[in-house]
């Protein structure tokens, strides 16, 4: 057992080491870093889609299919673990915060909610401006919810009301993308038009999808975090 | 015109988002809407395919980016061919399911709407001609089976599912380095645009991104030693989804695995690499099933085994035994999934599901236990059914490259195959009913699939040259690596209209 062990740990310090020396003569961001596909991204950006935050542009334009797929595993994730922790209404048991907070944390979080939601919104909605976008937004909007959630005992969200949310954005999502199909001729082709830079209606689909990007990253995170703290063991 | 190769993942997930809305609705929407999108997904496969056939290849990009500026995603007749297979058993598979959790709403949308993304992802696998899209579907498929392998709370499958998840994490890490020393070295994500530019790549990050490779979609190709989690995986979730595991998802890693052996990079060696690997996946798993003794953990082990099989097809590398192999996958896809669909039905109701807990079910169940006897015999390779021909054009591939070794090896393995199954079926017709087990009769869409599955291997199995057209071609479109990079990289105008 002993000797295994040795065994295990001596062969992966070598690999280690092996990956160390290797991922150190990658350099990033110097000489080999010349070609490639990043240029065309950096020039079309701004010039063509009239879009400031160009890696939004690459997540949500060039690579849109990809962040389809993201947004699925994230839906796939909830469903997931749902139905890993699922139990029937009548065996749902003792919340895992069991106390209210004092007076001053629950006045202060209902102080601080809805700031926490509009701060959300902000990020997701100036997705294709500023940093940040709906996975972003989403994710600050679940832990508004959170907050609520650890404050006080009794505070819940309907689960249906999730569910429609949830659905709903990600219908938005692929619809977008069959109506560019329809118009432009491809999956998610941009068929609104592009404004121009900096302004809040400009980027095409960009916005729409960060939107329904938010409002999905923030139902799912919060029927996560609800179903979490709902578990019996 | 019906459609185009990406209604294959638009269609399904606009659907895997609709299903919790209508199912507040109409409750049975939730059973029928998956089969009905697998059946447009089915006849759109195979008109693409008649298609691709006569016109070649289908290449359609995605966001009006050409490659390698965008996703895009490729139609070609190997690919094709994967699809329609994978499609063809999800939609089976989905019949046989239909009732499936009859009682409880809540969990059977859950099942319906994981397993229509089982399907999607592995036909994404294979259809992605962009590496780090390839990785989103692996993902896909990955969550789906993990929460598929947890399905059951009563069984063991918790521990099943949570090895799987801390294998698959790896795996996904590999996968993710080998991604980033690419990118890093060469600038693009696109498989053709890598292919055509893997000269450039530095020796050392070109081996290490190919041994990271081999490592990640080793584990999701379920190869040895890479392996462990797959009979826990297989004997603990759900037969229909072990079914699936058989007949869909290692098929995606398999494809993964060779696309990039084959055409994103060509390191000397990997061919003999394939080989071995194959042959010591093949006996080892082959001498741990004829061990078991519980029903599906031998299955699970038998699958393993043929993937084996089929990874030495590929590595032979001719023409010949690309062909072998593809005939391989498909019989395995066919055989083993209405193994475990019937086998799952012999040990209904059995806590334990050991195999002499089978014995005399051929009297209560005759239509589950001839079935399952057919699987058995097309899997080890009868003759005159599917397998024997996968395994005879094998041998022939083998024998015209001088693979004597090879073909001893494979031939005395299937004597091991051949006694544990018919260890099985002779417990099934000529041993006495244990008293306690009380026989469970299948339900009627189950029959349904069944038989589906039993005529495909009798048709395959008398008229081999159904599938051998398609399969020719297939073959060709693998080998050539210079067509694939022009057919994408010359993707200039729209191919939707």
């Amino acid at each position: 057992m002993k000797m295994k062990k040795i065994l295990v740990i001596s062969l992966l310090a070598v690999f280690g080491v092996y990956l160390t020396e290797a991922l150190f003569k990658l350099d990033f961001g110097r000489q080999f870093f010349q070609q490639g596909v990043k240029d065309f991204y950096l020039v079309t950006t701004p010039m063509k889609l009239q879009v400031a935050n160009v890696v939004t542009a690459i997540v949500v334009n060039f690579r849109g299919f990809d962040t389809l797929g993201e947004v699925t595993v994230l839906f796939l994730a909830t469903t997931a673990m749902g139905s890993i922790l699922y139990k029937g209404r009548h065996q749902l048991g003792e919340r895992a915060v069991l106390f209210s907070g004092s007076r001053i944390v629950t006045t202060g979080s209902r102080l601080l909610f809805p700031a926490i939601i509009l701060l959300g919104a902000y990020v997701f909605i100036h997705g294709h401006l500023t940093p940040g976008g709906g996975f972003q937004g989403g994710v600050i909007i679940a832990t508004g919810f959170l907050l609520m959630l650890m404050a006080y005992a009794d505070y819940s969200v309907s689960h249906i009301v999730l569910s429609v949310v949830e659905s709903l954005a990600g219908i938005t999502f692929a619809t977008i993308g069959l109506l560019g199909m329809l118009h432009g001729g491809s999956f998610l082709q941009d068929f609104l038009p592009n404004g121009s830079l900096n302004d809040l209606l400009s980027g095409g689909i960009i916005p729409i999808i960060y939107i329904a990007v938010g409002f999905k990253v923030g139902a799912e995170l919060t029927g996560l975090i609800y179903t979490a703290l709902n578990e019996k063991d | 015109m019906v459609g185009s190769p990406v209604l294959f993942i638009a269609v399904p997930l606009l659907a895997a988002f609709l299903i919790p809305l209508l199912g507040m609705i109409w409750k049975e929407s939730i059973r029928i809407l998956p089969g009905l999108v697998l059946l447009y997904m089915l006849v759109l496969a195979v008109t693409l395919l008649g298609q691709v056939m006569h016109t070649g290849t289908i290449v359609e990009i995605i966001a009006g980016w050409k490659p390698p500026w965008g996703i895009n995603l490729v139609f070609s007749p190997f690919t094709g061919v994967l699809a329609t297979l994978m499609i063809g058993m999800g939609f089976i598979i989905w019949i046989y399911s239909y009732r499936f959790k009859n009682v409880d709403f809540e969990e059977a949308k859950k099942y319906f709407i994981l397993f229509m993304m089982l399907v999607t992802g592995s036909v994404g696998i294979v259809l992605t001609g962009d590496i780090f899209n390839q990785f989103v579907f692996i993902e896909i498929t990955s969550i789906s089976a993990y929460a598929l392998t947890a399905f059951y709370k009563h069984r063991d499958s918790a521990e099943a599912s949570f090895k799987y998840l801390m294998i698959g994490s790896l795996s996904s890490m590999f996968l993710l380095l080998a991604i980033i020393l690419i990118y890093s070295q060469l600038g693009t994500l696109n498989m053709a645009d890598i292919a055509s530019k893997a000269h450039l790549m530095k020796p050392e990050f070109k081996i290490l991104a190919v041994i990271f490779f081999i490592v990640g979609l080793g584990i999701e190709a379920e190869i040895f030693p890479l392996n462990g989690w797959a009979p826990d995986a297989y004997a603990q979730a759900p037969g229909p989804v072990g079914a699936a595991f058989a007949g869909i998802v290692v098929k995606a890693g398999v494809y993964a695995l060779i696309r990039i052996i084959f055409t994103l990079f060509d390191v000397s060696g990997t061919h003999q690499f394939l080989i071995v690997i194959g042959l010591t996946t093949l006996i080892i798993s082959e001498m741990a099933a004829i061990r078991q003794e519980r029903l599906k953990r031998m299955l699970a082990y038998s699958s393993l085994g043929q993937m084996g099989l089929v990874l030495v097809a590929f590595g032979i590398g001719t023409e010949e035994g690309i062909f072998a192999a593809l005939f391989l996958l498909i019989n395995h896809a066919i055989g083993k999934s209405l193994l475990f669909l019937s086998g799952s039905y012999l040990v209904y109701n059995s806590a334990d599901k050991y195999i002499n807990e089978t014995n005399g079910m051929g009297k209560f169940l005759p239509i589950t236990s001839f079935l399952f006897a057919l699987g058995a015999l097309a899997v080890v390779g009868m003759p005159p059914f599917s397998g024997f021909w996968g395994k005879f054009f094998m041998m022939s591939a083998a024998a015209h490259a001088n693979m004597l070794l090879v073909i001893a090896l494979i031939l005395s393995v299937s004597l091991i195959e051949l006694v544990y199954y018919f260890r099985v079926v002779n417990r099934i017709y000529f041993y006495k009913k244990e008293s306690h087990i009380e026989p469970k009769k299948p339900t009627v869409n189950a029959v349904i699939a069944m038989v589906t599955l039993g005529v495909i291997i009798l048709v395959i199995g008398f008229y081999p040259d159904v599938i051998s057209g398609y399969l020719h071609q297939a073959s060709q479109a693998l080998l050539d690596k210079g067509k694939y990079i022009q057919d994408v990289l010359s993707t200039g105008q729209l191919l939707t209209h």
